[in-house]
């Protein structure tokens, strides 16, 4: 078997078969704490308010269920898409360490390489992030509310940081692309701020950006522009 | 008398509950970790590649991870322990955990944060918490493999434009959360910049003199860049 077989064949079906199962499984053990209020506390809200909770809540991530894992597949592949979906926080932390462990391996995103890299590292930051809210919660919020508030003043500059390294990481890489990536996001952001699109448009502009940014990427590519 | 919701909320009931799901998110990450390392020894990565790989991204995960604390604890108030730990590492995006939060308490007439938590509310807040977050689940499991096979026919053979489709995405996703800092003129817009020239700086160096420790700490230090650059900035 060669490299390409093995992981096709051999890979991919292991992935998906146990990705499946241990999707399924945490789905319906994610109830467990609804259900022990409900059988050991007796606590049970009323079908008609959940009903209210739920259309509000999914008239706010509804259009996100579907764009999300559309729009972050071609990152982070089959595992990825398995494990982020559970674990969650994926711009934030699965995909920088997905792209550092790329950037350090030296292998290219798309490869068969890059996939693998890619899913340890999100495992790795999985591991990583529940040892870290592990020791908080245990730590409790009484310890951490001492922290200097220089700190914590700081913190919320973080994501910012981040997603500025992250693209300016990608964009040294790709110089013709990144330009005209970065001119069609900022016209998206500045147009739903326009009070012209209607509010949904919000949550549909990253998968637009997305789709806008691999169309022109292809279309690049097949005139030579792109290497 | 009812039971103050919170001693339910933190009671060893609902950490026995909370940590089963938890425990299946970190055995998805031991099982795909294992997999992956065998199966990239296999197909000819070298084991320095991936331990690079796996120290880099333990480097890169602490401080997004400190944020994702931060936010757990702002939950931890209001919700106790076991739930907002669970939450956060589970689907865990903080806005939408407090959001869903609210709407479940408000549907049984609870403001979180000026009324007084009841354990009613709490039930709502944690019900609303779990179904609002069930259609990422579905949608991702049960396409995962399809999306696969759906590149893979368009890309054809080509391992060169499947690089390209995933550059293009990974520039929009994050040009997109970068343009709406860059468009808010503030020290957002400090931080987002900040942190993108150091990146820059630090991996040209670091690519320059193949220094490899720099490669795997570049993001940690942009991260410190930015954050100082912005709270340092004047305006």
């Amino acid at each position: 078997m060669n490299a390409n077989e093995i992981y096709n064949q051999q890979y991919i079906p292991f992935i998906v078969r146990w990705g499946r199962r241990i999707n399924w499984t945490a789905m319906a053990l994610c109830f467990s704490p609804a259900l022990v209020l409900a059988f050991v506390f007796d606590l049970v809200p009323p079908v008609s308010a959940l009903a209210t909770a739920f259309v509000a809540i999914a008239s706010v991530v509804g259009v996100p269920w579907f764009v999300e894992p559309v729009s972050y597949f071609p990152i982070i592949g089959v595992a990825g898409t398995y494990m982020a979906f559970i674990a969650g926080n994926i711009g934030n932390l699965r995909i920088p360490c997905a792209m550092v462990a790329q950037k350090v391996a030296g292998v290219e995103p798309g490869t068969n390489e890059g996939s693998i890299i890619a899913t340890l590292g999100i495992a790795v930051s999985i591991v990583v992030n529940t040892l870290i809210l592990t020791a908080g919660v245990i730590a409790g919020a009484a310890v951490l509310q001492r922290l200097p508030q220089e700190v914590t003043a700081a913190l919320q500059f973080l994501l910012p940081a981040l997603f500025g390294a992250i693209f300016a990481q990608f964009a040294a890489q790709r110089l013709k692309l990144s330009p005209l990536v970065l001119i069609i996001c900022i016209a998206l952001v500045l147009l739903g701020k326009s009070g012209l699109m209607p509010r949904w448009f919000g949550s549909i502009s990253t998968l637009l950006a997305v789709a806008l940014s691999i169309g022109l990427a292809v279309v690049m590519y097949k005139k030579g522009v792109l290497k | 008398m009812e039971q103050n919701y919170l001693e339910i909320a933190n009671s060893l009931w609902m950490w026995l509950a909370s940590g089963a799901a938890v425990a299946m998110v970190m055995i998805e990450a031991f099982v795909f970790a294992k997999k992956s390392y065998s199966t990239g020894l296999e197909i000819g990565l070298s084991q320095e590649q991936m331990r690079g790989a796996v120290k880099s991204s333990v480097i890169t995960a602490i401080g997004p991870a400190i944020v994702v604390l931060s936010a757990m604890i702002a939950l931890l108030v209001s919700l106790g322990g076991p739930i907002s730990w669970m939450r956060l590492s589970f689907i865990g995006s903080a806005m939408y955990e407090m959001m869903a939060a609210s709407f479940g308490a408000s549907a049984v007439g609870v403001t979180i944060g000026s009324d007084p938590m009841t354990g009613v509310a709490f039930a709502s807040a944690v019900w609303t918490m779990t179904l609002g977050s069930l259609g990422w689940i579905i949608v991702a499991t049960l396409s995962a493999d399809k999306m696969d096979r759906v590149q893979k026919k368009l890309s054809g053979s080509d391992a060169k434009l499947m690089g390209v489709v995933a550059s293009g995405a990974i520039l929009a996703a994050f040009g997109a959360t970068s343009a709406v800092h860059l468009t808010a003129l503030n020290k957002n817009t400090v931080a987002c910049i900040a942190g993108g020239v150091v990146m820059l700086v630090l991996n040209r160096i670091a690519d320059s003199r193949n220094i490899k420790w720099l490669r795997e700490w570049a993001l940690f230090f942009a991260l410190i860049g930015g954050m100082m650059a912005a709270v340092l900035w004047p305006f």
